[in-house]
């Protein structure tokens, strides 16, 4: 690895050199790192010794062999495919997608160990301005301009020191730049093709509620056509997926590291897949916190949850979580309406009534923002209701709801009408409907006002209000425009007024 | 052709046909070459618009009618571009933001710094300031209005601006008190169908004076809506007989038909077809408001006086309240639902009376 880096970090020394004077009284230009990461030995390394001090511990459990990964089959198919197309002297160009920790570089590395490809992998510097000793500001290259040195020189030069002939370049981290102007980004990817020798991936992980999503916005649908960007999208890995690459990990533990760590039971990898979403990265963390020796197994059990469902008939699994590790369990939009408008009531020993969900729970499990969420609950609440006077309670907490909203520049406000709308919606239904409801989203709102061209009797140079046209104008106007469309043909008027 | 109500408009401040002494007194404010920011305020068809443009042409003479629709483009501070309709002569632009919805905020303060930093070509003779006509300045966004109070002070030496709204109880304070403020009320029945007979004589139409009455009543003191009930009934019946039927706006009757269907049947999959129509009639442009209006006039015909009062005070809070919030579906559903609970136990009572 050591070897790996040593022949790229001299070309840029040399560039350094070359730069103007002033910047040779900067010592701190090691700021800057390229890191080169070769990976075809890093598994072997690493298994080898036996500590957790290791700085990155989690390679520990990188996946080996394809087998190993928790992705589907098929997108490993699709991204093996690409990568075998395109070893040869190519340029193309791949773009991967999906939600964080789905194992969108632990496939593409995997891969290319598997065909002997070497990744060199862009790490954007920290630009930090320091001024010089005579107070000015050091000439620096403009980001995009390294990053395409970057890639290029990646691409088309091979160390001296392996002699595998394949490359790869891999970014997953983008110089901000491209996020500001994405058009200079395809500048970049137009000398790319024209320059280098090697395929390029890119990564990008996306985000539900970000705007600033990569993918989306620095990878337009032109931009994909213009270069023929493949673009394989992943999703999140599924239970069996993580059932799997825990179990590996577990294997892994108890042949190597049993010093370190207890053997973690099902249960625990039961816990840690219930509560990681389909994120491996963070499932393997859990279950490292979680197996770690040290801990007193009276303190895992407490951390262990059960929450069993009582009823007899229903066949619903006991479902574990940590209640102290792992991410805050969120609910998508669908189920949290699910959730409000079907409430179920559950009877405590005393006799009193409690919601399974209570409403507290629900909003704070809440991600989306709460104005989306109050739309759905109006458009679907309806169906479950079957007495007006029900009914009337339920909608004057959404009208309530509503109107403390709309003070947007309050936080608390926020929160209070999301509770005020879930907790109202719970409550009133005294008796619900149970029917089969399919959810619906919410309607468009979006006002169409006729257009001038609609009714040509408007005069042309006066600006009509969208609410008059539509008020005043358009009823009348059909009426005279009608009449005298048919006076022109007819010229007769009486046929015409029955 | 054009319709009566743009033909026979009045140009000249003296020759509007009511609320003459508040157009003397707007003649005599422009007498002194300069006037402050103008808010102009009433109900829709009150002749607000009339009375600017009259104002104007008072204060730039003829050249001020010569005017040009443009469109005009912005772009928002999030790369979105926006294109909305202007209309303009030399001296006056004006301007809808509401059209853009909520980016009201970058239309205003972009419009008014164009035109207050170009200025008048020949300024000798002329006015040095070019006038801001921005209409529905009442359903602005609060951030457009607090952009509009900045741009009022700022760009005070070359514009001003004349301000549209139905009520000024949502323009803020802030810009109420820059501005000179001007009610223009709403004609009464008699002013209206004074105005409907003078206009019919411009045409060498005779009007029987009930059905003058009749339109104006129909109309809602709505000066253009008579007019253009009144173009109306001539296309469909001329010679006018005094007892022919008056066309009412359609959204009018389907405002009747929810009515009708809310007084049929109380209950949650009844509240979901009218909901349904509803939103048909808000997707289609109607104002909340009016629907909300016009809905209560069609519902408490059928109540007692003591449900009447009932229903009036949920209508007043949930209208209230519909004012303040986002979405105006809510309460109306809200006030439907109310409605419904309340009929329904009225109609469960006099049943249990019966018996």
């Amino acid at each position: 690895m050591q070897k790996g880096r040593k022949w790229f970090k001299p070309v840029f020394d040399i560039v350094e050199n070359e730069t103007p004077k002033e910047s040779k009284n900067i010592p701190e230009k090691k700021q800057k790192v390229y890191e080169e990461k070769s990976l075809g030995s890093n598994g072997d390394a690493n298994c080898k010794m036996p500590t957790i001090n290791h700085k990155n511990w989690m390679k520990n459990f990188d996946p080996v062999n394809i087998e190993d990964l928790a992705v589907h089959n098929k997108k490993i198919q699709e991204v093996e495919n690409w990568i075998k197309d395109s070893c040869k002297n190519t340029c193309n160009i791949l773009l991967l997608s999906g939600p964080v920790g789905c194992g969108k570089t632990a496939t593409v590395r995997t891969l290319a160990a598997k065909y002997n490809v070497k990744i060199s992998e862009w790490i954007t510097p920290i630009d930090i301005e320091l001024p010089t000793d005579y107070g000015e500001y050091e000439f620096k290259e403009k980001q995009s301009k390294k990053f395409l040195d970057f890639i290029i020189s990646a691409a088309n030069f091979t160390s001296l020191l392996d002699n595998n002939s394949n490359k790869l370049v891999l970014i997953e981290d983008f110089p901000n730049t491209f996020l500001r102007t994405p058009s200079e980004f395809s500048n970049i990817l137009q000398q790319y093709t024209q320059r280098a020798k090697s395929p390029i991936v890119f990564i990008c992980s996306e985000t539900n509620t970000d705007n600033k999503n990569a993918a989306v916005n620095i990878f337009t649908t032109s931009l994909k056509e213009q270069f023929l960007i493949q673009h394989i999208v992943f999703n999140s890995v599924s239970v069996t997926g993580l059932r799997s690459a825990l179990k590996r990990v577990s294997d892994i533990i108890s042949k190597k590291y049993s010093a370190m760590y207890n053997i973690p039971t099902t249960d625990i990898i039961d816990s840690v897949v219930n509560t990681s979403a389909g994120d491996v990265r963070s499932a393997i963390l859990n279950l490292h916190f979680a197996s770690l020796k040290g801990i007193n197994h009276n303190l895992e059990t407490s951390i262990v949850k059960e929450s069993k469902v009582k009823g007899k008939t229903k066949k619903k699994k006991a479902t574990n979580k940590f209640m102290s590790l792992g991410k805050d369990q969120t609910i998508s939009i669908l189920h949290g309406v699910g959730r409000v408008l079907n409430p179920k009531v559950l009877l405590d020993e005393c006799g009193k009534a409690n919601l399974s969900h209570p409403p507290e729970d629900i909003v704070e499990q809440f991600l989306s923002s709460p104005s989306t969420f109050i739309n759905f609950l109006e458009e679907n609440y309806l169906p479950h209701f079957s007495c007006i006077n029900d009914v009337d309670k339920a909608v004057s907490t959404l009208s309530d709801a509503d109107y403390i909203l709309a003070e947007w520049r309050e936080k608390y406000c926020q929160e209070y009408g999301l509770y005020i709308a879930v907790a109202g919606l719970m409550l009133a239904n005294k008796s619900p409907v149970s029917a089969w409801n399919p959810v619906r989203g919410p309607k468009n709102m979006n006002v169409q006002y006729p257009s001038l061209q609609q009714m040509p009797l408007l005069d042309n140079s006066y600006l009509y209000k969208g609410k008059v046209l539509v008020t005043d104008y358009l009823t009348y106007c059909k009426i005279i425009g009608n009449k005298t469309g048919c006076e022109e043909s007819l010229s007769n008027e009486d046929e015409i007024i029955e | 052709m054009s319709l009566w109500v743009d033909k026979h408009r009045p140009k000249d401040l003296m020759k509007l046909d009511f609320h003459k002494d508040q157009a003397l007194r707007l003649k005599n404010l422009v007498q002194q070459s300069d006037f402050p920011h103008l808010l102009v305020y009433g109900p829709s068809g009150a002749g607000k618009k009339t009375r600017i443009m009259c104002l104007l042409r008072e204060l730039y003479g003829s050249g001020a009618e010569r005017l040009r629709q443009e469109t005009m483009h912005f772009t928002t501070p999030s790369n979105k571009k926006i294109e909305i309709m202007t209309v303009s002569s030399n001296y006056h632009i004006e301007v809808n933001p509401t059209d853009v919805g909520i980016h009201d905020r970058v239309v205003i303060m972009d419009l008014v710094k164009n035109v207050a930093q170009t200025h008048q070509i020949d300024s000798s003779g002329q006015r040095e300031f070019k006038v801001v006509i921005l209409n529905e300045v009442d359903d602005l966004t609060k951030d457009a209005q607090h952009a509009l109070r900045r741009t009022m002070e700022k760009y005070v030496a070359t514009c001003r601006l004349i301000l549209i709204a139905n009520s000024i109880s949502r323009v803020i304070p802030a810009i109420r008190s820059r501005c000179l403020t001007i009610r223009v009320p709403a004609p009464t029945e008699n002013e209206i169908a004074t105005v409907l007979h003078t206009v019919c004589k411009k045409e060498g139409l005779s009007l029987p004076s009930e059905l003058a009455m009749r339109i104006a009543k129909c109309a809602d003191r709505n000066l253009r809506r008579a007019l253009l009930m009144c173009e109306a009934c001539k296309v469909q019946k001329y010679p006018f007989t005094s007892d022919q039927k008056v066309p009412e706006p359609d959204w009018q009757q389907f405002i009747r038909e929810i009515a009708s269907m809310i007084l049929t049947e109380q209950s949650p999959k009844k509240l979901g077809e009218v909901r349904q129509k509803l939103y048909e009639l808000i997707i289609h442009g109607i104002p909340p408001d009016m629907i909300f209006s016009g809905l209560l006039c069609e519902l408490v015909r059928n109540c007692d006086m003591s449900m009447k009062c009932q229903v009036a005070n949920h209508a007043a809070e949930y209208e209230h309240r519909m004012r303040l919030g986002n979405k105006p579906i809510f309460h109306l559903e809200a006030f439907v639902a109310k409605f419904m609970a309340i009929y329904k136990k009225f109609v469960e009572e006099s049943l249990g009376d019966a018996f």
